[in-house]
Formats: C-alpha cells, structure tokens, sequence
C-alpha cells in the first residue's frame, strides 16, 4: 500500500499550497501574478502534454493544433452565438478529442521522429486553415476577446488574481487525471506499449485503443488549457496559437526539461523554464535585439547536456525520495 | 558521454538559486524618480525585427529632441525615459505591455509595428487604464470602441483605397485608362485589410480586378504567383507585402519583362533594404506610405547622420507617437496615465514631431484615429523615396512609365 | 502546366540538396536536427560576405560557404550532438531545438536584422523557349545542385571516408570492428550534412534574400521532402526534393497560392502513414 505521506506526496502538497497562498503576497492586477499564473498554465498544458509524450513515449510536436481549436472553439461560440466561454471549454474539449481520434488513425503506428513529424505537420495543417478560413475564424488578424468588465459568468475578470485561482484549479485537476492515469490500469498498459509494443499486444492488450485513450484525453486536456489561454491574454491568432517553437514546442520542452514522465516533472520545468524566460526579456531586450532569446537557448542546450533527464533525477537523488525513487522512476 | 564527472548536487543547488534570483529581480521595483516613464513595445527579434528596430530608433531620437529640448516643461523640465520591451510575437505582447505597466510604471504604452502584436497589446493596456499610441494600422485597432487606444495613421482600408485611387490617378494624368488591375498579398493581419481597400476601391471606381490572390508569409517561390499576373492581363499590379516578397516579386516580373506598373503597399517597399536588393531596378517603384522624410527634413537629416541609412516612415509615426505623448504630458501637466489619455483624446496640435505625418497635425477623433492624416505615395529616386502624390504634400512629380505627369 | 513542371523542377532540384544534408546526418547519426535550416542561413550569410567583400558570384562563394560550415558543424557534433547520440531521442529533439534557437539568435546579434541580398547581372535575365520561360539564376542553381549531388554521389561511393559514412550508417559497430573511427565519422556526416545545405543556401542566394530568420521558411518544408524521400536516404531525398517543387508548382494551378502548404502537408502525413519509410527506396 501507498504511504500517504510519502516525502514525493509532502513535496507535490508543498507546491500546491505555496501556489494556493501566493495570491495574498502579490498585487492581484500586478505583473509577478500574471507570471506566477503563466507558470501554473504552461505547467497544466506540460502535464496534458505528459500524457503522450510521457506515459506513451510519443514524442507530439503538434499539441499546438488541440491547444488552438480550444481556443477557436470557445472563442468563436462566444463571438458569433453568444455561448458562455465556460461552455465553450467543454466543446473545444470534445472537438479536440475528436480530432485526436482521426489523427490517431493516420498516426498509431508512427514512433518516434515520425511521430513528431506527423504531429508537427498536422499543427501546420491548422494553422494554415485558421488562416485561409477568414469569414469563420477571423484569419490572420486574430480574435479578440471583447473587454467587458468583471462578468464571472462569461468568464470575465478584472484582476488577475481571479484567472491565477482558475488555472491553479485547472492544473490540480490535469495533474488528478494524469496521476490516476499513471497509476490505473491504462497507465500499465501504456507502460507495456512503451517498453515493447509487439510483447504488449501479444499479452492482449489493445494497443490501438490504449493509445487512442490517451491522446484523446491529452488533446481535450490541451484544448482546456487553450480557451484558459485565450480567456487569460484576450486575444490570439493563427501563427501565435498553432505556433510551433512558441506552443507545441515549449510544452514539450518544459515537461522534458522538468522530467518525462513523472508528476512532478512539468511542475517543476516550468517554474523553471517560464520565470527564467520572462526575466531574460525583461533584462535583456532593451540591450541587444536577440540577446534574451539566445540566452534562453544557451540555457535550455545546457540543461539538456547536464542532465538529461530532466530537473526530477535530482529530486529522485536525495535521501528524502530514495524510497520512493523505484516506483517513481517507473511511473 | 559526459567527460568530467559534475558535481549534481552542487548544478542544483545553482539552478534553484538562479531560481531564487529570479523571483527576487521581478518582484524589486525598477522607478528612477524625477524622469517620466514611457513604455515601448517593439519586435527586435523575429520576422519582423528589422521594422521595430527602425520604429524604435525613431522613438529614440524623438525622446532625445524632446529632452535636448528641455523636457516636459509642465512637469519641471522632466526628462522621458523609454523603457523597451521586444515583442516578437503577439503571444508575448500581453505579458510584455503588463510587465511595463505595473513593473515599471509608465505612463504611456508607445509601438508594436505589428497589427496583430498591437491588438494583442491593446487588450492589456484597455483594461490596464494606460495609454496605446501605435502606428499599427489594421482596421479593427480603432474599430472595438476602445478609449485608450490612439493611431497615429490612416487605418489600413484607407491605405489600401489610396494605394488604387493615387495610382489610377496619376495613370489618368499620364494618359492610361485602368481598366484591370491585379492585387496579390501576403495572408497576414496587414496584407489583408489593406488588401481589402484596395478591392472596395476598384469597385468603386468600376474598375475588374482579374486577379485577387493571397499567398503565405514567407513564400519561397514567386513563379506561380508572377505566372498568374502575367495571364491576367492586368494594367498594374497591386502587391502588398514585407521585404522578401518584394524583392522576389519584382525581380521576376523584370525577369519574364513584364513592365507593367507595380504600386507597393508600403512596408517592404520603402525601405533602404529594397534599394539594397534590387539596385537600379528599385528606381521609379511608386509605393503607397505612411510619411516620408522629405515632409520632415530635419529629423531626417539627424537620423541618417546616426544612423546611416534614410529615416522609414515607421520611424517618422512612432517619433510622432512619443511626441505626441509629450504633448500630452504638457497639456495634463501631469504623467498619470488617465490624465495623459484624457489630454491625449483632446489634443489639436500641429508641427513639432508631428510635421512628419502627412497634413503636419495630430488630432485624435472618438475612436482614437488620427483623422488630420492621409496616405501618400512615394517614389523611388535614387538612394530613397520622394513624396509624389497627392499634389498638396508631394516634393516632386511623379514618373510613369518614363515620363514625368505634370 | 508544362510551365508549372519546369519551374517544379528548377525548384526542386535546389531543395533536394538543401534536404540531402539533414537526410544524410539522420541516416547516419539517427538524430533528427531541427536546427537543420539554421545552417542554411549561415551558408547564405557566408556567401553573401563573399559576395559583398571579395565580389564573388554566389555560386562561387558556395564553395566558401560549403567549407566554413562544415567546419562549424564538425564542432558543433563535435561539442554538443556527440554527447546526446546515447541519450533518449526527447533529448536529441530538444537539443536541436535549442540550437536552432542560438543559432538564429546569434546571427540576429552578429548581423542585424537587416534583409541582405546580392546584386548579380543575370538576376533579372531569362530564357525562353515558345511558351515555357526559365529564369536565369533558377537555373544556374539547379545546375549547381546537380553538380553537387553529383559530387556527393561519387564522395559516397567511391572515397574511403565515404564508405566510412555508409558503413557507420549501416552498423555502426561493425564499423568499429573493421577499423571505422566512429566519432570521427560521425563529426564528418554532421559537417557534410550542414555543408550541403549552406551550399544549396549560397546557390539560391540570387532569388531569395538573407535574414537571420530565413532558416524558419524552409523547415518545414525540408522536412517533408525528406520524409517523401525515406529518412536517411540521400537519393531519396532528392527525389524527394524534386517531387515537392512540382506539388508545389502544380497545386498553385489549382488551388489559391495560400494554400499550397497545405497540400504539401496533407501529402506529408498521408506518406508517413501508408510508407513511413518513404515513396523512393534507396541508400
């Protein structure tokens, strides 16, 4: 049986409650909150990203495309039928997990760099339709999300603090659904097909399914994130929310520089990689064009080199989780 | 693979303090006291670097002659002080502008060449109480009824209407009947709204346009496109676009010796770079624009003295811009940012920086458009552009197909 | 229509070596290099500093462009690739992706955002014959990708070094066993690999303008002449390349222009489903 207050589980409330607590030390219409709340979405969208890449070792470079059709989905609903963003999540969702499905099809049996290809190119895909399909999706200028005032019903906040409560609710509710993935019954399958595909399916699992499962819970997650997104920032367009290296890449990024696979890893990526990035732009870009970007760059190759597997083997070294380190390094 | 055997625990330990001190440098204050704050938002990475470098050197030495000029009187001979942002992308311009904001407390928001990176902007800056003044031009930037929200320039409709109406007009003048004509543009925020004044203006004037085609940012092959425009039969050509297209465009078009007229819709048609690329190909491309340095000579004399090349119409209306906030800050004799927007929204003034924009004067109406400017258009001669249409603000006469039009 | 063909295949053959690199360093070091395109603009720059400085013709200065690179991808593989060859393939895309994101960087720090293209006298020349018309520099740099992949060709097969690469491809241990400096070859693949690449960037110099973000326009769409190829295939991707200039050219006759990555696209997943190892089989 597990141990309830295993020192993982302490860590994991640990950062639960200093996140849940550091709304009252903050100006809540202030800049350090909107970053703190960028750092709990970007962590949400890793942890839906984690799902793929981690649990079922699929690389995706395309999880720009679900996160983009959640927020064109909501967005859309609200501008052209009146429906509630809140709403509108839930729709985006099923309309991402449907598209998940039919990616699946073309997909399931790609490994590795193909899979990241075919991903990549099916976030392209996407982006040039939102692009070209101007009278629905407004093309290339973008969606606004129209300035209202304080309207929770409509998804609407004048401080900030009220979209970081939100998304804090968010990412609690994606790390639930990826822990309880993890360690149910689709968790082990997904483990099996990972390890060796062809021995999985002799032992009668349902590979097909299995994946099916996961992508399309990982895509309505993503797309969840997305209308988050789009409510948060107030307005989007084709090449910024199917952006590749902006979106698809960074959620990647930060799950794998935190730690593929593990609960933990996106939680702890981006409190890394987000506040890091905000603060070379904040320095740096009054100095030379480029030189915040290059930095972070530098900066993300060197993580990669000293420890590639993420900022979680150094959690998994110390004393306080050894005895947790066999059923973590598993998971 | 790795050589020497690093000390884990201690690579730790720094990335936790790099952690630390990142938290600590967002949270500490960054206000000099006596210098008024003016935020300016700008992509100096990415695509579109090349135009927020020049948007933001305007900027720069517009702040340099107002304070070389003693400052805001109104305020002690307070110096500005620009606090920049680079925004590559309309994903960072939301936390971009609110960092500026509530970091380092400036009074107004100056920038974003970009229409889509601005629009992003203006969201923030609305619901933060602080005031945009941009020369962004998509026509939904002073289209939603927002009040903190000022244009410097015509919105992009009229510029493309001006784009049409100029050039058939001096066709007219030169002898030609328009009768078809062609508009290719790049798929983005700018292409298509300018690209859509442009069709509402050939309607207008009962004028076919045998082709209408947009195509992707960043295209690497022209032929389809000039191969479309050759069977079109058109009488000009309407290309609106940034730099790489336009210099592809026009090479083959001289290529396949088509020398129909081609009409650039500002952007990458009017700067240095173009001249650059295209060498004694660039002379006689009329293009339509925003402003042009010989309608403001001085400051275009000291920005080639700085910066070696002719001053873009990007730099003109963001010097405008920021001149414009001064002003503001004169008339409210005070740097709060509702006071500045109120001022800003009464302003009436002519000359000083605002010479540069076209008519001289800014006048900010109830959607925040300046409605004292109109488009111009520009011709290449020699190292830079002229202004020669229409007659009230040219400095020559336009050329077409050779010939001077009187 | 035949117009459309001849300028997909003008168009082509230039992808196809620009592509031939990043197939060449996947087949041989299985790393998918992301920041494939970036060399592409260090060749342009290369070429356009040769151009600018000691008046050379971009086709010229290619041979410059071609050796500076593949010194700068030797110690590139040498100091970064080399250390993740072992490491899960989520590292080896990330990494990439970071260098692709220095890279940029960098040239945007060193040679400013500044759009910079050559002046050559056949730049605005053309050829025609009836009703098909070739532009002069779209030829000259489908001449000298041939003549490259031709070179290419006869370095595989015939030179020691070549045959290392092809060995190390195969079976790297093997290779060991007869004598193969692995690491060594795998540096020499990597600087190969970006070489023919910054050559095919000098080459189309003439057409397409320089800006450190260049690399980005051609991503995407190496990536897909590579995979229509077979990745790790060099003939395959040249085949490849040429296949994508005239999907290209042709779809702009019957679809808007705005779409013509799209078919691009669809065709891209439709072959890694049905063939994932490519339409062309091939070394």
């Amino acid at each position: 049986m597990r141990n309830l207050f295993s020192p993982s589980r302490a860590a994991l409330l640990l950062f639960f409650l200093a996140a849940a607590l550091l709304p009252l030390a903050l100006d809540p219409r202030g800049h350090l909150i909107r970053v703190a709340a960028m750092v709990l979405l970007f962590a949400a969208m890793a942890q839906s990203w984690n799902i793929v890449g981690g649990l079922a070792n699929q690389i995706s470079l395309g999880h720009a495309a679900f996160f983009g059709l959640g927020a064109y989905t909501s967005t859309l609903l609200f501008l052209k039928l009146g429906v509630t963003p809140w709403i509108g999540m839930g729709v985006g969702a099923v309309v991402a997990g449907g598209a998940a499905a039919l990616l699946s099809i073309p997909t399931f049996r790609l490994k590795g760099h193909y899979f990241a290809l075919a991903t990549l190119a099916f976030a392209e895909v996407m982006r040039v339709i939102a692009n070209s399909l101007g009278d629905v999706t407004g093309g290339p200028v973008g969606l606004s999300i129209p300035f209202m005032g304080s309207q929770p019903a409509l998804f609407a906040f004048r401080s900030v603090a009220s979209y970081y409560w939100i998304i804090l609710g968010l990412l609690v509710a994606v790390c639930a659904v990826f822990h309880l993935l993890a360690s149910g019954a689709i968790g082990y399958r997904l483990r099996a097909v990972r390890e060796n595909e062809a021995a999985a399916e002799v032992a009668g699992v349902d590979t097909f399914r299995v994946k099916l499962t996961a992508s399309v819970i990982s895509a309505a997650l993503t797309a969840v994130c997305g209308t988050v997104f789009a409510q948060f920032t107030f307005f989007f367009d084709p090449d910024s929310i199917f952006s590749l290296s902006g979106i698809s890449v960074r959620m990647a990024m930060i799950a794998i520089v935190g730690g593929l696979g593990t609960l933990g890893g996106p939680l702890v990526g981006a409190l890394f990689l987000i506040p890091l990035e905000e603060v070379a732009n904040a320095v740096l870009s009054s100095q030379a064009a480029g030189l915040s970007q290059f930095a972070f760059g530098v900066i993300l190759i060197g993580a990669i080199l000293i420890q590639p597997r993420g900022l979680m083997a150094y959690w998994l070294r110390t004393p306080w989780a050894k005895t947790r380190r066999a059923a973590a390094t598993g998971a | 693979m790795m050589s020497a055997p690093l000390d884990r625990r201690r690579t730790a330990g720094l990335m936790l303090a790099v952690g630390a001190a990142t938290f600590a440098f967002l949270a500490a204050p960054a206000r000099a006291a006596d210098d008024v704050l003016v935020g300016v938002i700008q992509p100096l990475s990415g695509p579109n670097a090349q135009f927020g470098i020049g948007a933001q050197r305007g900027t720069e030495l517009a702040a340099e002659i107002i304070n070389a000029a003693g400052g805001i009187q109104a305020l002690g001979g307070a110096k500005i002080k620009l606090v920049a942002a680079d925004v590559p992308t309309p994903n960072t311009a939301a936390a971009a502008t609110q960092r500026l904001i509530s970091q380092n407390g400036v009074s107004a928001v100056v920038g974003a060449f970009v229409s889509s990176t601005t629009l992003a902007a203006s969201e923030v800056t609305e619901r933060a109480q602080i005031p945009l003044v941009t020369f962004a031009f998509a026509d939904q930037i002073t289209g939603r009824g927002y009040a903190y929200v000022f244009q410097v320039s015509p919105k992009g409709t009229a510029f493309g209407a001006a784009q049409f109406d100029y050039a058939t007009a001096i066709a007219k003048a030169a002898g030609e009947k328009i009768d078809k004509v062609a508009i290719l543009y790049e798929d983005t925020a700018y292409g298509t709204a300018q690209a859509k004044g442009l069709r509402e203006a050939a309607k207008a004037a009962g004028v076919e346009v045998v082709l209408d085609e947009a195509y992707p940012l960043g295209i690497t092959d022209v032929s389809p496109l000039v191969n479309k425009l050759r069977a079109s039969g058109a009488q000009i050509a309407f290309p609106v676009s940034y730099l790489n297209d336009s210099l592809l465009i026009i090479r083959a078009l001289r290529q396949q010796n088509i020398d129909i007229p081609v009409i650039g819709g500002a952007a990458g048609y009017i700067i240095p770079d173009f001249k650059k690329g295209l060498g004694a190909y660039a002379d006689g491309v009329l293009s339509v624009a925003a402003a042009s340095g010989d309608m403001i000579p001085d400051l275009a004399r000291t920005y080639k003295d700085k910066y070696g090349t002719f001053i873009t119409h990007e730099a003109i209306i963001h010097a405008a811009a920021l001149d414009a906030v001064a002003k503001a800050m004169e008339k409210a004799k005070s740097a709060d940012p509702q006071k500045v927007r109120d001022a800003l929204a009464t302003l009436d003034y002519c000359g000083g920086l605002a010479a540069g924009v076209p008519g001289g004067c800014i006048t900010f109406d109830k959607t925040g458009l300046n409605t004292s400017s109109f488009p111009i258009m520009v011709q290449w001669r020699g190292d830079a552009p002229v202004t020669v249409y229409p007659p009230k603000a040219a400095t020559e006469k336009p050329v077409w197909r050779g010939k001077t039009v009187e | 229509m035949i117009q459309a063909l001849v300028d997909g295949i003008l168009l082509g053959g230039v992808y196809g070596v620009i592509s031939t690199g990043l197939s060449l360093v996947f087949g041989v070091l299985g790393v998918v290099n992301f920041a494939h395109a970036e060399f592409l603009m260090l060749g342009m720059y290369v070429a356009w500093f040769a151009w600018r400085y000691l008046g050379l013709d971009p086709l010229l200065g290619s041979a410059l462009s071609f050796v500076i690179v593949f010194a700068i991808g030797y110690l590139v593989q040498r100091t970064l690739v080399q250390r993740v060859l072992k490491a899960p393939p989520a590292a080896q895309v990330f990494l990439t992706v970071g260098l692709m994101i220095v890279i940029e960087n960098a040239a945007l720090m060193a040679f400013g955002s500044d759009y910079r293209s050559v002046s050559v006298p056949y730049q605005v020349e053309g050829y025609r014959l009836g009703d098909i018309f070739v532009g002069a520099p779209y030829l000259f740099a489908f001449v000298a990708a041939v003549v490259l992949a031709g070179a290419l060709w006869l370095f595989l097969e015939r030179s020691w070094s070549g045959r290392a690469i092809r060995a190390v491809a195969q079976d790297p241990m093997a290779a060991t066993l007869v004598g193969v400096d692995t690491r060594r070859t795998y540096a020499l693949a990597f600087g190969l690999g970006v070489a023919l690449t910054a050559f095919g960037g000098a080459v189309i110099l003439p057409y397409i303008t320089v800006s450190p973000t260049v690399g980005g326009q051609f991503v995407v769409l190496m990536f897909t002449v590579v995979v229509l190829g077979g990745l790790g295939s060099v003939a395959g991707a040249l085949a490849g390349g040429i296949m994508v200039g005239i999907v290209q050219s042709l779809s702009a006759l019957v679809f808007p222009i705005q779409l013509q990555n799209l078919c691009l696209f669809v065709i891209f997943i439709a072959v890694l489903a049905l063939r994932p190892q490519g339409l062309i089989k091939g070394a």
